[in-house]
């Protein structure tokens, strides 16, 4: 039975001097002010400081850390740049943290055969910075993507603005280095296209770090399209707004991007960035296309046409890359923004099939208003994927307890509706709960033999995702300890 | 029980690597599939799930083959919203099913896999067939989002879902595709779809001189999203390599991508022996030729092999000169040739193959072999360095070995 919850000191002072003697003291916290830090990720309704953190430089002295973890049958949590969204790497169950920030090298660089390796703990960005002049790029750009880094990206299998035409990121991996929870360093994936055996790298993405530590990623580069356009809809109400993304669709237009902002969000991000956007509007989206020059500007008439079929008030398209750097600034910033409206917010992130857009954002405002809450949009509705945004004071215990509530209640109609519990963020601590409302008793278990494969003892990241042996049915109650 | 022994020229129809089924069934719901795996399972038999066994010669003969397990009578379309871009079918249903369905809504899978009319949506699946658009549109692992699956042990289980993004649970999907009915047998599929293509156009080239195709290949490789396919075919039929580009899109996108294929040509000694819509009698017919290459002709020796693009055309130019090539078929973009071979010593061409494609680090599966050499030959190489990992999945879903026991990578 692996150590859960805070390590016996002994153990703890014994671990600590094997990881300095591994990695070096400055690489090794263990007082409480720099383990605070580590306390949480993205997700901050729950916190709890590990008792240990490492930080080593290479895959070599992550197999080593782990290797000294295992000896002492002490459970770790991986860790990037902590930007994750539902607790996927708060340490409650694993008291050693394994953060990859230092990891930042990108291994190689071979644009002829489209191809980069970056080690986990290069930020998302950097790798379409280091081939920039090559005229490709790294495709998956999550909105955090100047602080997340690869291995997280990676671990969450994460997505952004651009899976809607591009898909999300297990699409642009092809191959995984991976540290088990022994410490066996394994390589997933192979130099070709053509992958023998089972494809391990797609099963290690999104697997949130339950089957061993991401240390590097093979990651495709694409062509950087020839010509992309930007355009602003503007719209009386969200309905509008949603019944406009479907008629793209089904016009046939599959854009890059295709992402709605809602009033309360428009005047946030107007306030904040002074993009120029219509504070009175319901809504507007965002529709950006890329391809071929030549045919975009005909595609970019039809959609124009459709979002004027579909009551638009206004359609604007970026004039040049600066009035369009400065619309994703404001649309990938949106979240920073909401600061200016409430002391806390939360961020949900459900999915519904895309032609069920409308219903699910009128049970959010009825959930809203059943719980007297204010609840802002912002979310790629290309993909059918919502992020309502929660907007409480955590100092008010009974709001929070509604906030929760209203976020649940939201879920639950995204699988009324045929969808899921997340799109994006991963399951984490966040929702355990909710993960039985699409999956019943055997899929979970066969997905545990699964794990079970690469972690038999369950030292690798525990009490993520699935309910643990350890953790009661309302497990979350108690370590809600920050908001509650 | 549902099983029927099925006489024996049927189970002989559906024999791997000379290895005859001893009973075939094809259960007529989901439920009853599940019921036939748990009633095998619990005799102690081995099961090799199938289609329409069209695909069966891919991957180790079985080392036990009490029952081939067909989906065929599951082919349902359960769920097709075409504003949703997305469908679920059961896993019997053809590839040339859905195309029809989804045709009818002006969308369409775009793989181009092989062999429509007798491929299983499941087939698709287990077999990983990746189609002739693989270099410009994708693989299957790039459409699967949701999956129903019975286990090794008869129970129905679900991965994914039918919304194009999805992080609930683990991704299976990627598990099973490819993983040859080793782990699970698949019930239902859930797929990303996209619109057809406005307007198509076939633009092939007959090149005088292999060398001179490869060199073109190589540089149209870097065609825009409009070229859905650029490939060197060897057919039968012809001489001499032909150049085949498949082009879709917005029509001035293709008028400007086809004019770019017809300058470049002319740096190469060809000759122009199709262009014209994808629908057109001369473009139908070598797009199924290609589509189907290597899977239809007759052939002692398929195998596939790949490599990084940029050491692709080196590759494929020795294998090429140095096997009596049938037929063939070579993607630049994705650096897999795939090659059917007629020869009086299959072994002896395998280890050929082998030797070359190590000296440009390919991998080589070798999709197609005499049943003579069932047992001798190793079908995956090299073998990849997670092999004992693969084995403790396989331990940890069928410790039984029920399913398609020794048929998948080393045997497992």
């Amino acid at each position: 039975m692996s150590i859960r919850g805070a390590l016996d000191p002994s153990v703890r002072e014994r671990l600590r001097r094997d990881l300095v003697a591994i990695v070096g003291a400055e690489a090794v916290l263990a007082e409480q002010a720099d383990l605070r830090v580590y306390e949480c990720d993205g997700y901050t309704i729950e916190r709890s400081v590990p008792s240990l953190v490492v930080l080593p430089g290479t895959t070599d002295e992550v197999a080593r850390v782990v290797r000294a973890a295992a000896a002492l049958d002490v459970p770790f949590v991986p860790r990037g740049a902590g930007t994750g969204l539902s607790g996927g790497c708060l340490s409650d169950e694993a008291p050693l943290m394994i953060c990859t920030s230092r990891m930042r090298r990108i291994r190689a660089v071979d644009v002829p055969n489209r191809r980069v390796v970056a080690e986990a703990g290069v930020v998302n960005a950097a790798v379409s910075r280091a081939v920039r002049d090559a005229g490709v790029h790294y495709v998956p750009d999550p909105s955090s993507q100047s602080a997340c880094t690869i291995g997280g990206n990676v671990a969450e299998n994460s997505g952004g603005p651009h899976t809607l035409k591009y898909g999300v990121t297990t699409n642009h991996v092809l191959g995984i280095e991976l540290v088990l929870a022994d410490g066996e360093v394994v390589a997933l994936g192979g130099e070709s296209d053509d992958l023998i055996g089972y494809d391990l790298t797609g099963l290690v993405c999104g697997s949130e770090g339950t089957f061993g530590i991401v240390t590097a990623a093979t990651l495709r580069l694409a062509t950087v399209p020839e010509g992309v356009t930007t355009m602003l809809a503007v719209f009386e109400t969200v309905a509008d707004a949603t019944a406009t993304v479907s008629r793209i669709i089904a016009a046939g237009i599959v854009p890059a991007a295709l992402e709605m902002m809602d009033r309360t969000i428009v005047q946030a991000v107007e306030a904040a960035f002074h993009f120029g956007f219509p504070t009175d509007a319901g809504a507007v989206l965002i529709i950006e296309l890329d391809g071929p020059a030549a045919g975009l500007r005909e595609l970019a008439a039809r959609v124009e046409e459709v979002c004027r079929h579909g009551a638009a008030r206004s359609v604007r398209t970026a004039a040049d890359e600066a009035e369009r750097a400065a619309l994703w600034k404001s649309r990938k910033r949106a979240f920073g923004a909401v600061g200016r409206l409430s002391p806390n917010y939360c961020t949900q992130d459900g999915v519904v099939p895309r032609t069920r857009l409308p219903e699910i954002l009128a049970r959010i405002q009825e959930a809203g208003a059943r719980h007297d809450l204010r609840i802002g949009n912002v979310f790629h509705a290309g993909d059918g994927n919502i992020h309502p945004i929660i907007l409480f004071d955590e100092r008010d215990r009974q709001q929070t307890a509604r906030v929760l509530e209203a976020g649940r209640e939201i879920l639950r109609a995204c699988v009324e509706l045929g969808g899921s519990v997340t799109g994006e963020h991963g399951i984490g601590v966040e929702k355990i709960q909710e993960l039985g409302l699409t999956f019943g008793a055997d899929d979970l278990d066969f997905m545990r033999r699964v794990r079970a494969a690469f972690d038999p003892d369950g030292r690798a990241n525990p009490g993520k995702i699935f309910p643990t042996a350890s953790g009661c049915v309302e497990r979350r109650a108690p370590r809600r300890q920050a908001a509650l | 029980m549902p099983t029927e022994l099925g006489d024996l020229a049927a189970r002989r129809a559906l024999a791997i690597g000379g290895r005859v089924p001893g009973a075939l069934a094809a259960p007529a719901s989901r439920e009853a599939l599940a019921a036939t795996v748990r009633d095998a399972a619990g005799k102690g038999a081995a099961i090799v799930p199938l289609g329409l066994g069209a695909h069966r010669g891919i991957g180790h003969a079985p080392e036990r083959y009490d029952l081939a397990l067909s989906t065929r009578a599951l082919a349902r379309v359960v769920d097709y919203v075409p504003a949703d871009m997305t469908v679920t079918v059961e896993s019997g249903a053809t590839l040339a099913a859905l195309e029809t369905v989804l045709a009818a809504e002006r969308q369409w899978l775009p793989l181009l896999a092989p062999l429509p009319a007798q491929t299983t949506v499941g087939g698709l699946v287990a077999a990983d067939l990746s189609g002739l658009l693989r270099g410009g549109q994708g693989r299957v692992r790039d459409f699967v989002i949701g999956i129903a699956m019975v286990t090794a042990q008869g129970r129905e289980v679900r991965a994914g879902g039918r919304v194009v993004k999805n992080v609930a649970g683990y991704d299976l999907m990627k598990l099973m595709i490819g993983s040859l009915g080793t782990l699970t047998i698949v019930t239902e599929v859930t797929m990303k779809v996209v619109p057809l293509p406005e307007t198509t156009r076939v633009v092939a080239l007959a090149c005088a001189e292999r060398a001179g195709g490869l060199r073109l290949a190589e540089h149209l490789a870097d065609l825009d999203e409009v070229a859905l396919a650029v490939v060197l075919m060897v057919v039968p039929e012809r001489p001499e390599p032909v150049l085949c580009c498949v082009l879709g899109g917005v029509a001035a996108d293709v008028t400007i991508t086809r004019a770019r294929i017809l300058r470049e040509m002319r740096e190469e000694s060809t000759s122009l022996i199709c262009d014209e819509p994808a629908d057109g009698a001369t473009a139908g017919a070598l797009l199924v030729a290609a589509r189907d290459l290597a899977r239809a002709v007759p052939g002692e020796v398929v195998l596939r092999a790949a490599t990084l693009r940029t050491r692709a055309p080196a590759l494929a130019s020795d294998l090429l000169g140095a096997l009596d090539a049938a037929s063939a078929l070579f993607d630049p973009r994705v650096g897999v040739l795939t090659v059917a071979v007629t020869t009086a010593d299959p072994a002896g061409t395998i280890a050929r193959a082998r030797a070359i494609a190590a000296h440009h680090q390919a991998t080589v599966t070798i999709e197609r072999w005499p049943d003579a050499l069932a047992g001798t030959i190793e079908v995956w190489a090299p073998l990849p360095p997670s092999l004992p990992l693969m084995r403790r999945i396989k331990e940890a879903l069928d410790p039984a070995r029920t399913l398609s026991p020794g048929r998948f990578v080393g045997r497992l």
